[in-house]
């Protein structure tokens, strides 16, 4: 193999690996909400998911593969914790870098305000609505990455929907509305 | 029963996740049709799907202050998997694995001209359907304008695309010769854009003219048995579909 071919390679590996750090910190802070505790399991992912690579039998299904190792980090770490990742405040505000400071700001209460929401959820609604939302995988991915019917995919879906529905109902509408008004 | 009940609140869902086949799609459609109530409903659901996506687009900055150091330990990754490149997995489509259906169709199924303006670069389909079954002055002027924009920037880019406007109930008028508030501009449109075509719903059509109303189409406009049978078939066609 010639040498220029090995660094392209790397290059590429890197870039990957940039990929998949973004991915699995998102969902990671998306399941625990608390950064430093995202950043360790997300790592933690990807470590275990090089040491099985060989495991990996079908590339297309490396996102999904590569999930579900991250849920069974949270899903030892919860055990190991002896206690739920029910996770409680959320934390920050998202720094202020929109347009104008008025929608950045609404813009940045409404993700604070969504993200209580989800994090009043039941673990296991909380990762499959958060799967489906944030990283658009199919029902059937979902029941692979945590190991569940399909079935109950679809009904975690719904009830964790209804439950966001009924928690951010009055502060959808104001808030969207400001949201609106300030950008005009 | 009322209609409410016929589409369960996991069926909402999963529609507008993209996760029914083409018959139930249709199904829920069919029922969306005819239930204003059901529509808002979808349409609360998307809004909540789109303020959960919002809600995590800019996790908060990773810590500094974690236990070991991150940024070395990612480091020390990307050269193990170096190693691990030989064995081939690295190369292949990593992030590109869609949703279970295929890219054009789980796309369509939640398409609205939002999601479509969102996404048009990175989309690949040059087929475009777009479906049009509200007679109000607003969604059909903005229907027009959107197909108009579409169109026009496809031509600046160069890039080759075909958009078909499906009519089906109120929003038939659009396509009527006799109602000719929009028959000027579609015409006009058509004339520069050869590549717009126009569908009309013959179940609509049927209906209208049992009733005892005369319906003109405009010239060229193409009879497909239902709507919906216009827009299942598109769909398997891999078209992108949306909502006007």
């Amino acid at each position: 193999m010639r040498i220029s071919t090995i660094f392209g390679r790397r290059a590429a590996v890197r870039r990957e690996l940039e990929a998949s750090r973004e991915l699995l910190y998102r969902m990671a802070y998306a399941w625990c909400h608390d950064a430093a505790l995202a950043e360790d399991l997300a790592h933690e992912a990807a470590e275990k998911a090089l040491r099985r690579a060989g495991q990996l039998r079908d590339a297309e299904k490396l996102r999904a593969w590569l999930l579900r190792i991250l849920a069974n980090c949270v899903r030892d770490h919860a055990r190991l914790r002896r206690e739920h990742v029910e996770l409680g405040v959320v934390e920050d505000i998202v720094a202020a870098d929109g347009p104008t400071p008025e929608e950045a700001q609404a813009s940045a209460q409404l993700a604070l305000r969504v993200r209580r929401a989800v994090g009043e959820l039941p673990l296991g609604q909380r990762q499959a609505v958060t799967l489906v939302d944030l990283e658009g995988c199919s029902y059937a991915e979902v029941g692979e990455i945590l190991e569940i019917p399909i079935g109950t995919v679809m009904s975690r879906v719904c009830r964790a929907r209804q439950a966001l529905r009924e928690r951010l109902a009055s502060f959808a509408s104001e808030a969207l509305g400001a949201r609106l008004r300030s950008v005009k | 029963m009322s209609e409410e009940h016929k589409v369960s609140d996991e069926l909402r869902s999963a529609f507008v996740d993209g996760q029914l086949d083409a018959a139930e799609w249709a199904r829920v459609a069919q029922f969306m049709e005819g239930d204003p109530a059901l529509r808002e409903d979808v349409g609360e659901l998307r809004m909540l799907k789109d303020m959960v996506r919002h809600a995590y687009a800019v996790p908060p900055a990773r810590a500094s202050h974690i236990r070991r150091s991150a940024a070395a330990g990612w480091k020390s990754l990307a050269v193990a998997a170096v190693v691990f490149a030989a064995a081939g997995w690295f190369g292949h489509a990593w992030w590109r694995a869609g949703p279970a259906l295929d890219p054009a169709s789980a796309y369509a199924l939640r398409g609205d001209w939002h999601a479509l303006r969102g996404d048009w670069r990175s989309l690949d389909g040059n087929h475009v359907l777009v479906h049009v079954s509200s007679g109000s002055r607003e969604a059909l002027t903005m229907a027009l304008d959107e197909v108009e924009d579409l169109l026009r920037s496809a031509h600046a880019a160069r890039r080759s695309v075909e958009v078909e406007i499906v009519a089906n109930s109120l929003g038939l008028d659009l396509l009527r010769a006799d109602a000719s508030a929009y028959a000027a501009r579609i015409a006009a449109l058509r004339r520069e854009f050869p590549e717009l075509s126009l569908v009309a719903c013959g179940q609509t059509l049927e209906r209208r003219r049992a009733g005892g109303g005369q319906v003109t189409l405009l010239p060229g406009t193409v009879v497909a048995p239902s709507a919906l049978d216009q827009i299942v078939k598109r769909l398997r066609g891999g078209w992108i579909y949306v909502r006007a």
